[in-house]
């Protein structure tokens, strides 16, 4: 009987949840939920402004968020996002499964208009350009947001025309400077001496790790601004790991780089600043040293030591 | 049994009973025989239809040596009269001759007119099937699909005998024959519309169905992952299809393809009827009349049985030595060009 009733409290809750706008940091409605498992954290208002301060005090805005809501059909996914990818740095996105730090990275480039029944609300600015309204062109925005995934998914074509498509579709160089430039992608990402004697060839017979990094060159060859990462490493040993994370390091020089990783310590050793999700808010938004040494909230606390998610 | 049994447990733990072993160990053994039948019977039926094949051939064969592929004339012979002729040991009623050129030739161009016509045709439709059509109106339009599949040959025939043909020789060969000018075969006379290019309409018709739902089933089996880097790095949707979907699943394409022509190739009634039935000359244009191995051996085989010698049934035997010859030679070829193209593109060994 008392299982019932708890079912039922928590029942009315979650509509309560549907019911209303946007919760603000400071909306009372947060505090109340306190408590229960299912409820999002509170949200301490003057935290959060303050990590939000923090970040615009630290750099140019790439990527801006503006209460950015998504949902599948009936069911929202993300309730509201507020955030900020700061031009030349690497940010995290994490947060227990299923919080919906992949579907917001997908929002980013538009690749969850592929998934029927999506819906945004809200404004996703690229330099202050919306990309759901100001845009004529989704292709060159795509091109703009770069997206490296979870796994290797190299074209089923040779390992040179895995770049050269890229290069040809946004004329990024002229036809006939087209080979060399693929030189010049896969030697910056440290694959030309493993592929060069086998350009003709299919990637698939290159090992996980390889094709990963045929895939970031591919992605950086079209001369994206923002490289959003799905987890890139998850399927990697930890050499390519390393190789992977080096080049993401190195690559803030001319990109601003969103990683979503489950990889709490990936996070702490690569990223610059660390938004953490829950339940499809933002909890807590900070640089990762700030995140790392002084949490403020208690449900990024219980996530970083493991004890959630 | 027991010793069969204790094979599979390890040495040292024999201690582990192993219940209803009996049953396991028969069972075992009858999936095992009614696999073993599953993997030989078709290799089976294939060498002994060709072996049976070749055995009927054989008398046509020494009869008409290599001349049964260059003679353009298809004639028994007089069946009443008592008289024959004897060439290589093989006897033949007096006036007998085989040339099996036009029926080849006629085989060969309404097969490829099929397959050029309708190969694309079906990969275009399930292209657009999966790429952009929505779901339920593409469940429909897959159903009438396989509806055109499941119709006899001989409607297909009788509706192109009647309908087609008629059609296309008063409104659409006229046209068609004008471009005479400019290209040679395509000039007048169209005839009665029966002939070649009616005949490859119609298995263009009838091939469409197997390879757009094959080749459709293909396209919905491709992994999403590549898809969507295509999509993400800023390609058009046609540009993902052409560089990602299209050439995972090629092979398949080409088997399906492959399918299509060796139904074309084999195709009896349909063809019989529309293709005007010229088994005794080279089709001088695209409207001549034509006519494939199959139909002349369904078409003659009645007659051919009264040849007292027996050669007319054997010459139609070597007729259909030779389709199963050309069909072989295409799958091989086929299975060469699948090979070629994996080897670069296909995820074939190390995946991730």
């Amino acid at each position: 009987m008392v299982k019932v009733t708890e079912t039922m409290n928590l029942l009315s809750t979650e509509w309560e949840i549907e019911r209303l706008p946007f919760p603000r940091p400071d909306d009372k409605t947060v505090d109340r939920r306190n408590g229960s498992h299912r409820t999002p954290p509170p949200i301490e208002s003057q935290n959060y402004l303050n990590t939000q301060q923090a970040m615009l005090d630290q750099g140019v805005s790439k990527v801006q968020l503006t209460d950015l809501r998504v949902r599948f059909g009936e069911r929202e996914i993300l309730h509201g996002i507020n955030a900020r990818f700061i031009d030349q740095r690497i940010t995290a996105l994490i947060g227990p499964t299923g919080c919906g730090k992949t579907t917001l990275l997908r929002t980013l480039n538009r690749l969850n208009e592929l998934v029927p029944g999506f819906h945004v609300e809200g404004r996703v600015e690229l330099d202050g350009m919306d990309i759901y309204r100001d845009v004529r062109d989704v292709r060159d925005v795509r091109r703009r947001i770069g997206m490296l995934f979870q796994r290797p998914n190299p074209f089923p074509q040779s390992i040179e025309e895995n770049i050269a498509i890229g290069l040809r579709a946004h004329h990024i160089v002229p036809r006939g400077e087209v080979h060399d430039e693929v030189e010049r992608q896969l030697t910056e990402v440290g694959l030309w001496e493993a592929v060069k004697d086998k350009l003709s060839e299919s990637p698939f017979g290159l090992s996980g790790g390889q094709q990963q990094l045929l895939c970031l060159a591919r992605t950086l060859a079209v001369r994206p601004e923002v490289i959003l990462l799905d987890e890139p490493t998850s399927s990697l040993d930890p050499v390519s790991t390393q190789r992977v994370e080096d080049l993401l390091v190195a690559l803030k020089s001319r990109v601003s780089i969103v990683m979503v990783t489950h990889n709490v310590q990936q996070a702490a050793r690569i990223s610059d600043y660390i938004v953490f999700l829950y339940e499809g808010r933002v909890v807590e938004a900070n640089t990762a040293t700030e995140i790392f040494v002084n949490a403020r909230n208690k449900v990024t606390e219980d996530f970083l030591t493991g004890r959630m998610g | 049994m027991a010793t069969h049994l204790e094979k599979l447990s390890t040495p040292g733990r024999k201690d582990i009973p192993v219940e209803a072993g009996e049953e396991f160990g028969i069972l075992d053994r009858v999936l095992r025989f009614l696999g073993l039948a599953g993997a030989i019977i078709p290799t089976a039926a294939v060498l002994f239809i060709a072996a049976v094949l070749l055995v009927s051939a054989l008398p046509s064969i020494l009869f008409n040596g290599l001349g049964f592929l260059y003679h353009q004339s298809w004639n028994f012979g007089n069946f009443y009269s008592s008289a024959t002729v004897t060439h290589n040991g093989i006897q033949a009623p007096t006036g007998a001759s085989y040339g099996a050129l036009p029926i080849i030739i006629g085989t060969l161009l309404t097969s490829i007119i099929a397959f050029v016509i309708g190969v694309p045709i079906a990969v275009g439709s399930a292209l657009i099937l999966v790429e952009k059509v929505p779901p339920p109106l593409r469940r429909t339009l897959s159903f009438f699909l396989e509806l055109l599949a499941g119709i006899p040959s001989v409607v297909y025939g009788l509706w192109g005998l009647i309908v087609l043909g008629p059609f296309l020789a008063g409104h659409i060969y006229p046209i068609l024959a004008r471009l005479g000018a400019i290209i040679p075969w395509l000039g007048p006379p169209v005839g009665s519309g029966l002939g070649l290019l009616t005949a490859g309409l119609i298995l263009a018709v009838m091939i469409i169905p197997i390879v757009a739902s094959t080749t459709r089933d293909l396209l919905s089996q491709v992994p999403v992952l590549p898809r969507e880097g295509a999509v993400a790095l800023g390609l058009t949707s046609w540009e993902s299809v052409r560089l990602v979907s299209l050439p995972w699943v090629f092979s398949g394409i080409v088997g399906a393809s492959i399918l299509g022509w060796g139904r074309a190739l084999g195709e009896t009634m349909a063809v019989l009827i529309v293709s005007g039935n010229g088994a005794n000359f080279l089709p001088q244009n695209i409207y001549s009349p034509v006519s494939t191995i199959a139909a002349t051996i369904v078409a003659l085989l009645d007659s051919a049985e009264s040849d007292p010698t027996g050669l007319a049934v054997s010459a139609l035997a070597e007729a259909g030595l030779i389709l199963m010859l050309i069909t072989l030679a295409t799958n091989i070829l086929a299975r060469l060009m699948v090979r070629r193209v994996s080897s670069t593109s296909l995820p074939i060994g190390r995946g991730v």
